[in-house]
């Protein structure tokens, strides 16, 4: 296995909280601009997992290699700035803040030290930049001509497509996209995963779905690791996913 | 003569002041949500720069007692006198001293912040809160009852930077004030509309995703501590100066945190302007509570002296029931003009 080809490699990754093991040994691989799926149950330990490997909990043991390099037990915005990003399962909102400025938010400006801030002129052009680029963005998800209303005058799947969007601001490398369907009717779910896809392709992104909608996912994934009570069961392309019988069981019960 | 009432300049005095601590208690507090219950303190170290420091200053230059002894009460009258009429005549050194004061003033009360910001890393919401307001207090107390500073509890006059300006001195001071709160204004709107205020304001609104989105919280909580407090010490040195005399006691977490909060409150957290037309309303029904509370006292059943505490604090209960958004509500902030953004849509 080459290692350049992949993007997120974990070894043996474990995090527990008190007795209860959340993520027991797991090693996945993601393959370079791949829409890979994490999939699994309800308290498969898919959400945990995400947050050790981006830093928001510590593993207990096990690492967690981002673009060849050890990114264990850095803290998030470490790893963040290495271009490996999550949107959360609820979408969270900056609440007040418009469309446009949520996915602002997500970028770095010069202008957000409080010295140069005071000179405008140091920091107007790098504004209009990452205006433009922002509507770039919010165009390819459908939300520009929402782009001046503050996001809690949004609906649900508006949200997961700004959740999306602020992750592209930044321009990730690895985008962990939780549950970006879930709550989402079939079609608007079709959309999104259409978006995703295309995003793929125009930005040059790697995905990391994590979804337990196998059914509305599968098609438009090129690699699917199923997790199970923290430990990662079934592994392989959406094809030989579906026709494993200790998926059908996991999901369907014996 | 008599150009303006003395009533309208102390609305403006009082306005200008409040302005300028208010403003700094908002971007804190409307900005980026940190509780900050202990804008006293800052203010406090901004009189004591005023209070200790110029005086001492112009003393030694003078030969004149300038150690512990210039702040102890036998001392301390003659010593300002003398430097008062030697400021008299001397204007540029009046302004140099002045603008010095104002600017080790915000210096230190960027210290200041930056101490407090230290708590803040491990606190948060009502345990924060707590600790700033502690904090506040206890430096009131230590210089209220710890004479070589300030002088404890008879306080010190303060070497007046105004005097040469003669009979005009409360007009030029008056208005020296007000201009400085409105460059305050125009200076906290700048640092507000722009990426700054915007990661501010994502902060508040959630600090896990601003985490997650690469900014240090820390860095920007201990940024923002610094800011305000070295606004509310410009705040605390202008009325210093102003007044021409400094003690401890006028430094109450009543006055310079919870006044201010009500101000802030009425307005409209997170909305300058807001903020600006709160203090100004809330300044001048206090100030006619002090004018005619004379005229209450035979129909309210106690001494109409806390008519004043007993306003503030009903209008706060009253805000907080009925209009928790204050007169003003935030709105939307474009850090450059909304025109110039659908140009660059249509670009």
């Amino acid at each position: 296995m080459n290692s350049n080809d992949y993007i997120l490699v974990t070894k043996e990754l474990t995090k527990s909280f008190g007795g209860l093991v959340a993520v027991n040994r797991v090693s996945i691989s993601v393959r370079k601009n791949s829409i890979t799926m994490l999939m699994g149950p309800n308290g498969a330990g898919k959400t945990t997992f995400v947050n050790v490997c981006t830093g928001v909990y510590r593993p207990d043991s096990g690492k967690v290699f981002f673009d060849g390099r050890d990114i264990t037990g850095l803290p998030p915005h470490e790893i963040y700035k290495l271009g490996f990003v999550r949107t959360f399962q609820i979408p969270i909102p900056f609440q007040s803040l418009t469309v446009l400025e949520n996915v602002l938010a997500a970028m770095n400006s010069v202008g957000e030290n409080p010295l140069i801030a005071v000179v405008k002129r140091r920091w107007v052009r790098v504004e209009e930049d990452m205006i433009e680029k922002a509507f770039k963005i919010m165009d390819t998800v459908g939300l520009s001509r929402f782009w001046d209303l503050p996001a809690y005058k949004l609906g649900a799947a508006q949200l997961k497509m700004l959740e999306v969007a602020r992750a592209l601001a930044v321009g990730a490398k690895l985008i962990a996209l939780d549950e970006p369907i879930g709550g989402v009717d079939p079609a608007y779910a079709n959309r999104i995963l259409t978006y995703v896809r295309d995003l793929k392709e125009r930005f040059d992104v790697t995905f990391l779905l994590i979804e337990h909608r196998i059914d509305i996912a599968l098609p438009y994934v090129d690699y699917v690791y199923v997790m199970d009570r923290g430990s990662v069961v079934v592994e392989g392309t959406p094809n030989e996913v579906v026709k494993n019988p200790k998926v059908i069981e996991i999901y369907i019960g014996e | 003569m008599e150009l303006i009432p003395p009533v309208i300049l102390y609305i403006l005095v009082d306005f200008s002041v409040y302005l300028i601590v208010t403003l700094s208690l908002n971007l804190e507090v409307g900005y980026a949500g940190l509780p900050q219950f202990g804008r006293v303190l800052a203010v406090l170290t901004g009189a004591l720069v005023a209070g200790a420091i110029p005086g001492r200053l112009l003393a030694l230059m003078y030969g004149l007692p300038y150690g512990p002894e210039y702040a102890f009460y036998e001392y301390n009258y003659k010593v300002v006198d003398t430097l008062n009429t030697i400021l008299e005549k001397n204007p540029l050194l009046s302004i140099t001293i002045f603008i010095f004061t104002l600017v080790l003033a915000m210096v230190l009360g960027a210290v200041i912040g930056y101490l407090t910001s230290k708590p803040a890393i491990r606190l948060r919401e009502a345990y924060l809160g707590i600790t700033l307001l502690a904090m506040g207090d206890v430096l009131m107390l230590i210089t209220y009852y710890y004479t070589p500073i300030i002088g404890g509890t008879t306080g010190v006059s303060v070497v007046d930077p105004f005097r040469w300006t003669g009979g005009a001195r409360f007009y030029v001071a008056t208005f020296t004030l007000l201009g400085i709160a409105l460059l305050t204004f125009l200076l906290i709107e700048r640092l507000t509309k722009s990426p700054y205020g915007r990661v501010l304001r994502a902060m508040r609104d959630s600090e896990l995703v601003i985490t997650v989105y690469g900014r240090d919280i820390v860095k920007l909580r201990t940024y923002t501590l610094m800011v305000g407090a070295a606004i509310a010490s410009l705040g605390g040195a202008l009325y210093t100066f102003y007044t021409g005399s400094c003690i401890a006691s006028t430094y109450t977490r009543v006055t310079w945190t919870f006044w201010p909060w009500a101000f802030m409150m009425l307005g409209g957290t997170g909305n300058n302007l807001g903020v600006m037309f709160g203090v100004l309303v809330f300044v001048i029904v206090k100030t006619l509570i002090v004018m005619y509370r004379g005229l209450l006292a035979p129909y309210v059943p106690f001494d109409p002296v806390w008519l004043e505490y007993t306003f503030v604090g009903m209008a706060i209960v009253l805000i907080a029931i009925f209009r928790p958004q204050g007169l003003i509500p935030e709105k939307p902030i474009f850090t450059i003009p909304r025109k110039k953004i659908e140009e660059l849509i249509k670009a």
